[in-house]
């Protein structure tokens, strides 16, 4: 352990960490409104919203943990906590738990772990690494190399079946790419390529993820499967115009068949609730939370850290775009929660953590290297 | 524009990415919100109060069932049952209390409903307060409901039994589901009525169907409007039993005041013609629950209506093992026709004394005698030379002491005796003295109708063990074999006919056609004994033995197995075969010439023991 000294607290993304914090406030908050029934009884679901108190609790701790170590030590470990991912990845798949036709768990005595939760840092660091190597612009060879890997991790996750994450993987391995740069023949080519490519990818979608699809387009045609989610989401939104119902208001008899409204759909219960006013104030909270973590990747002595944070930004920006584009009746339905705002164990944890290599980056700027 | 270190600095396009992602992501957004909120937010907000959409579930209806000449015997009839929806009502406490006026019901008991009700039931679904409605609160409801918002006519599918007792034993009924049903299968809601007993449970899932999904909007005020069917329910699967329902209505009046067994089924498909057990109750009565008091009288009635005697019934088989015996003796090459025995009216093992039921004894018998006659000292002497362990073993393997798989549940494997079984059963040994019994079909020898039926299906076609099968249509299931030459088998179903032209089955006799049968005597004293029962001492009913006939009659190219038992009967010959010989009458016309076979003395002799 390296001892904390008085500059490397003084360093601290302060404001990233109160944001974090402001976010899961609103979250738990909003919780509590999703989890009681008013009909006349006692809240029914509370166990959610205590739940997701005691997780918060357990992230902050994780994160403390991730503060503590020197970021650098990070780039040691990358190789093997990337093949120890993909060897839990595959017994997950051979002897993992079942829970509702997906294996995703491992069981180690009455604990449950995720290995996907795991992947999400593996690749993020692991990836970091590789690009923050050199600076000019991807050539194709590279470019091969690094998504060849990421897609590794991200098959073994989706065969669980967890689009969701195994989506998010991905798409935090294209930001990085993107954040490093790609040359000029490489990127034109690809403009070309990936718009012809894209509708193949369509062919390997199970038959309920192109429905999903499909029902964007057009949420009338099924409107008790996924259709319904997506109008039931935007009569809530909707009914929630400029002020919102006031907290604890929201009917929310349309959400009331979603088991999603404590992960997925958490924001719809928000909007209902908090109205326009509520919703942009959030906004923009999860914009400045992501502009903090531009500023660290922005402000980081070396260009490792750099890319870490920038692999967390993305993290949370895809999250974002596609959970509220999810909500908000403009993206497919796919399983991505909101971060800090959805109910979720893990996902509370991990967010923490990564809010954690953030802060870790963040406040070992100044600090050299004893030479 | 100055050259990066490689270490010490950021992708400079990279942090305008960030930047305009940020800016991009705020501005969809709130494009979005601003849309969804402000610009159409008028119209959704009237939306989310008009018009709430809701799911509501279809029920299917359930598989009917007939007889095998397509007559119903389970139907499924439309029921009203007022329900309650949370959301909509105003007031519960005056609703309730609105409604216990209407349908006579109790108010507490109605409020309890509803306490327990809330757990289980979402506030937007309708809650059962009350099931089959009257037709006059029916009416009365239907003329008020609109001022109580909240309330419900919901139409449910009533299970309903035509011939109720009849067909309870093969039926069984549906109920209600439990807690424990509901949580194993996702498919029910609260309310729902699964089979609990005889073919509605065994044929479960081919019987319900897979309920509808129905999306309604409601209105502010409950209403409903704009319904939607989203999934059509898809109805059950009939169900065509191999029952003849006069003959079940006819054996069932056999044995009416008595109780009993009759099983009819045709020993070439297995298939069941009649399946009688007496007494029975009326399963309609189980159908919207059976309140405690008639439960409680079903349960504790010492003769067992809820007891289904054709398979959950076990009975030492009496004489009627006698044929298997002399099968396992045939088999194993232990006798041949031709050996005799000389019968002096009892025979002696050590000390003991084993008395055949004739006091003077039958002379000298062969095999064939000693089964016409039902012997006991040739059985005692031949069940001495092949010890329990062959008896046991054989015995299994011609289908006693397993169940027959007929697909009704919680059925009986019966009891074939073994050193291994009374060592673990009451920690003693094995006696000889015991073997003697097993093989006169007494002492812990048990049996059910249904086993015997089959054993004897089997001796007629060919030796095939065949599942005794309730459904019209399904093709025989051949469970094994027995382990039985043709030539011995042939021997032993003549010996049956034998047994109807000058034996103990002599009233089966009939010039139209070949009947061939073996009756038996269960009996009953030393099961009381055994168990240390004396409750029932001062019924002398209790201690009459139980009457076996197992038989078989050809006419016409047609082939039946009629086998009948009726406990605490007495012999064999004089309650069981009478009965046997209607079921006849009714299989083949009646026999020519005259009806009534008289009963004369020497048959009365022969019987005295059997």
């Amino acid at each position: 352990m390296s001892p904390i000294d008085r500059r490397l607290i003084v360093s601290v993304n302060w404001p990233l960490l109160i944001l974090a914090l402001a976010i899961f406030a609103v979250g738990v908050l909003n919780l509590y409104s999703a989890s009681g029934f008013r009909m006349g009884e006692e809240v029914s679901l509370q166990s959610f919203f205590n739940k997701q108190i005691i997780w918060g609790g357990c992230g902050l701790f994780a994160m403390l943990l991730v503060v503590l170590v020197d970021y650098k030590h990070l780039g040691n470990v990358a190789w093997p906590l990337f093949f120890v991912t993909i060897l839990l990845l595959i017994l997950v798949l051979l002897t993992g738990r079942t829970v509702s036709g997906a294996r995703r768990w491992i069981e180690i005595g009455s604990f449950n772990f995720q290995p996907s939760e795991l992947a999400k840092f593996a690749v993020l660091i692991l990836g970091a690494k590789l690009l923050a190597k050199r600076s000019e612009k991807l050539g194709w060879i590279e470019l091969f190399a690094v998504v060849g890997l990421g897609l590794v991790p991200a098959l073994l996750v989706v065969v669980e079946p967890d689009l969701g994450t195994g989506l998010n993987i991905l798409l935090l391995l294209c930001g990085l790419i993107l954040y490093r740069g790609i040359s000029g023949p490489v990127f034109k080519s690809l403009l070309v390529a990936v718009p012809v490519l894209l509708p193949c990818g369509w062919f390997v979608l199970k038959p309920y993820q192109k429905q999903r699809i499909l029902t964007l387009l057009d949420p009338e045609k099924d409107p008790l499967g996924t259709g319904y989610h997506i109008i039931q989401s935007r009569i809530a939104i909707g009914s929630g115009q400029m002020w919102g119902k006031g907290f604890l208001e929201g009917t929310q008899s349309q959400l009331r068949y979603l088991p999603e409204k404590h992960t997925d759909f958490a924001l719809a219960v928000f909007a209902e609730e908090w109205g326009f006013v509520g919703c942009i104030a959030l906004l923009v909270l999860f914009c400045f939370f992501l502009l903090q973590i531009y500023s660290t990747a922005r402000t980081s002595k070396d260009r490792f850290g750099s890319f870490l944070a920038a692999g967390v930004f993305f993290y949370f920006f895809w999250q974002i775009l596609i959970n509220m584009g999810m909500v908000l009746g403009i993206m497919p339905v796919v399983g991505i929660p909101l971060p800090f705002i959805s109910y979720g164990g893990s996902a509370t944890i991990v967010n923490f953590c990564l809010v954690g290599i953030v802060v870790n980056v963040s406040m070992r700027r100044f600090v050299f290297k004893k030479s | 524009m100055r050259f990066e270190s490689e270490t010490q600095h950021a992708p400079r396009s990279g942090l305008i990415l960030l930047q305009v992602m940020v800016f991009g992501l705020f501005c969809l957004f709130t494009l979005r919100f601003w849309y969804l909120q402000v610009h159409k937010g008028e119209q959704f907000a009237q939306k989310a109060l008009d018009n709430q959409m809701r799911q509501v579930l279809i029920d299917s209806a359930r598989g009917r069932v007939w007889d095998s000449t397509g007559r119903p015997v389970a139907v499924s009839e439309p029921s009203f049952a007022l329900g309650l929806v949370r959301e909509d009502c105003e007031d519960v406490e005056a609703t309730l209390a609105k409604v216990a006026q209407w349908t006579g019901a109790d108010p507490a008991a109605l409020m309890e409903t509803f306490k327990r009700g809330k757990k289980r039931v979402k506030p937007f679904e309708p809650l059962i307060l009350v099931t089959d409605l009257s037709y006059e609160a029916l009416a009365h409801i239907e003329a008020n409901d609109i001022f109580w918002p909240g309330l419900e006519i919901v139409v449910r599918q009533k299970r309903h039994y035509p011939e109720g007792s009849l067909m309870a034993h093969i039926l069984g009924y549906v109920a209600e589901a439990n807690e424990e049903e509901l949580e194993k299968n996702q498919a029910l809601s609260l309310g729902d009525s699964v089979g609990k007993q005889g073919l509605e449970l065994t044929m479960e899932n081919w019987l319900r169907g897979a309920k509808g999904k129905k999306q309604v909007e409601v209105d502010a005020l409950g209403r409903q409007h704009n319904e939607q069917v989203i999934v059509e329910p898809a109805a059950g699967n009939n169900i065509a039993l191999s029952i003849d329902l006069d003959l079940q209505r006819l054996a069932a009046g056999l044995l009416d005041g008595q109780a009993g067994a009759i099983v009819v089924l045709e020993p070439d498909s297995g298939k069941l013609l009649a399946l009688v057990s007496q007494p029975a109750y009326d399963n309609n009565l189980f159908v919207l629950g059976v309140p405690q008091d008639k439960w409680s009288e079903l349960r504790d009635n010492p003769m067992h209506p809820i007891q289904n005697r054709t398979t959950q019934g076990l009975y030492p088989p009496g004489s009627v093992f006698k044929l298997l015996v002399a099968a396992a003796g045939l088999s194993e090459g232990f006798i041949t026709y031709k050996d005799g025995v000389v019968c002096s009216g009892s025979y002696q093992l050590g000390n003991r004394k084993f008395h055949c039921w004739k006091k003077g004894g039958h002379g000298y018998v062969d095999l064939r005698q000693a089964l016409v006659q039902s012997c006991d000292v040739y059985f005692y002497k031949l069940g001495e030379r092949m010890g329990m362990d062959r008896i046991n073993a054989y015995a299994k393997a011609s289908g006693f002491g397993v169940p027959t798989g007929v697909d009704l549940p919680h059925e009986k494997a019966g009891l074939i005796p073994s050193r291994e079984w009374k060592k673990k059963r009451f920690g003693e040994a094995w006696t000889r003295g015991e073997t003697l019994n097993a093989s006169i079909g007494q002492g812990y020898v048990l049996v059910s109708p249904l086993q015997v039926a089959r054993y004897v299906g089997a001796l007629l076609n060919g030796g095939k063990l065949l599942k005794p099968s309730l459904l019209r249509d399904e093709p025989p299931e051949i469970q094994g074999v027995l382990p039985l030459a043709d030539e011995h088998r042939r021997f032993l179903v003549e010996t049956m006919v034998d047994t109807v032209q000058g034996g103990t089955a002599r009233r089966l006799l009939r010039p139209d056609a070949r009947v061939g049968g073996k009756t038996g005597t269960a009996q009953v004293v030393k099961l009381i004994n055994a168990d240390q029962r004396r409750k029932a001492a001062d019924m002398p009913y209790k201690y009459r033995d139980h009457a076996w006939l197992a038989s078989f009659g050809e006419k016409d190219g047609k082939r039946y197995v009629v086998i009948v038992l009726v406990e605490h009967g007495g012999h064999g010959g004089e309650v069981a075969a009478p009965m046997a010989k209607a079921v006849y009458d009714y299989l083949f016309g009646p026999p020519p010439g005259k009806t009534a076979v008289q009963a004369d003395p020497v048959i009365h002799q022969l019987e005295a023991g059997d």
